[in-house]
């Protein structure tokens, strides 16, 4: 038989079956040429692992063991902060160059999320609550988003709802924006609830938010950026919509 | 529930160093490749309950770490950033001279590379996943993974061949 180069390739990988492993060491015993090739492939492996092997002794940086919240957030303040997940982290981000430049507009969005959104919200809010790390939609909100579809709501609704989407890691998310409280954000579905991953002032127009194109343009441009971030596909249509408010939410 | 975090935590801090590698692998820089973990790394805990315990926690990650990686494509065509390869010069060691510019060739060789093969050889020859466990991180058939690896791994022996040839 022929041995292509992807079936030596797959041997020296330890890819390949039983039978196809005799088939081909028969061969290589025969044919130096084959042995060669062989050897080639193998010494390439051991050529990239060498080039980076420096990377597994490296020291950890701080920053990714407190992504994993290993470390304290001492020096902190803990007052006008709500405990969101990664939001003491992606603060520290903001700090650096790099992180503000590159990644400007997902870090813009911790920070003002941080600095603003929270420190206008009262301790005990009606619309979120503190969980586990998380901040969980409550009351008008997280009945909204469970029951609103922004095709049909009046705009008269203290919660306007806006884009549906799916994100990148299957989660469901909704944008929305709460009147008289002047705050929008984006909220994806939890099996425990409403995750809240994005909440900060806005002006909510009242008139806004019957069309989908306008539910987009009168949101806050960190919600965007976002969204942008992270969504998969076009923003659910009204049939998908409803679809998935039938399905609970549910990826 | 807490104790079930504490482990995964544990874990990952285990991995800590190949997710790093391969972040490295990914964007050629140390830096980016910090951030693109630390994103990676925020998704996962705060997606924990998501994993699978039965299954293998580096591909897990490693299919975090390469969504984090396209939209950070995606944010950098804006922004026009490009790739750093002359910082990863400066971090040569001066003594154990020619063991590293070995390093820094192959290095670079794997950096030239698009972007598929060069995800798919990190996988593979890097990492030491199966061709099914790579394949299923790029969300690709298993007959698409050993064609980008074929490819990338001739590309790759050429280049360093190229390489030794000049003087």
């Amino acid at each position: 038989m022929k041995l292509s180069d992807e079936m030596l390739m797959a041997y020296a990988d330890g890819e390949v079956d039983d039978v196809l492993r005799a088939q081909i060491e028969a061969a290589i015993a025969l044919d130096p040429q084959l042995a060669a090739a062989v050897e080639q492939h193998r010494r390439l492996r051991m050529q990239l692992r060498h080039a980076f092997d420096d990377t597994l002794h490296e020291p950890i940086p701080d920053r990714l063991l407190a992504a994993l919240g290993t470390t304290g957030t001492s020096g902190e303040p803990a007052s006008n902060v709500i405990d969101l997940a990664g939001a003491a982290s992606a603060r520290h981000r903001a700090g650096w160059h790099w992180g503000l430049r590159e990644w400007g507009a997902l870090a813009a969005t911790f920070v003002i999320g941080v600095s603003l959104g929270f420190a206008l919200l009262p301790r005990s809010s009606d619309i979120v609550a503190t969980g586990q790390g998380e901040l969980l939609a409550r009351g008008v909100l997280a009945t909204a988003l469970s029951n609103q579809l922004a095709g049909t709501q009046h705009g008269d609704e203290p919660v306007q709802i806006g884009l549906s989407f799916t994100t990148h890691a299957g989660d469901i998310c909704r944008t929305f924006a709460v009147r008289g409280e002047h705050l929008a954000g984006m909220a994806c579905r939890a099996t425990d609830g409403w995750r809240v991953d994005l909440l900060t002032a806005a002006e909510v127009d009242s008139a806004a938010a019957t069309t989908y194109r306008q539910a987009s343009s009168s949101l806050p441009a960190v919600v965007l950026a976002l969204v942008d971030q992270q969504i998969v596909g076009a923003p659910f249509d009204a049939a998908a919509e409803a679809h998935a408010r039938q399905s609970g939410w549910k990826r | 529930m807490a104790d079930l975090l504490a482990q995964f935590r544990e874990q990952l801090i285990e991995l800590l160093p190949r997710l790093r590698r391969f972040a490295r692998t990914l964007t050629q820089h140390r830096d980016d490749a910090d951030d693109l973990l630390q994103i990676a790394l925020e998704k996962a805990i705060t997606r924990h309950a998501q994993w699978d315990v039965s299954s293998r926690l580096d591909s897990w990650m490693f299919t975090i770490i390469r969504h984090a990686w396209i939209d950070e494509i995606r944010v950098r065509r804006r922004q026009g950033t490009h790739i750093d390869l002359d910082a990863m010069v400066e971090s040569a060691d001066a003594s154990q001279r020619d063991d590293r510019v070995e390093m820094l060739a192959v290095q670079q060789a794997l950096a030239r590379l698009p972007e598929e093969q060069r995800m798919a050889v990190s996988l593979v020859l890097i990492e030491g996943l199966a061709y099914k466990e790579a394949a299923d991180v790029m969300g690709v058939p298993i007959g698409t993974l050993t064609s980008r690896l074929a490819r990338g791994r001739e590309a790759l022996q050429k280049m360093l061949n190229a390489g030794e040839a000049a003087p």
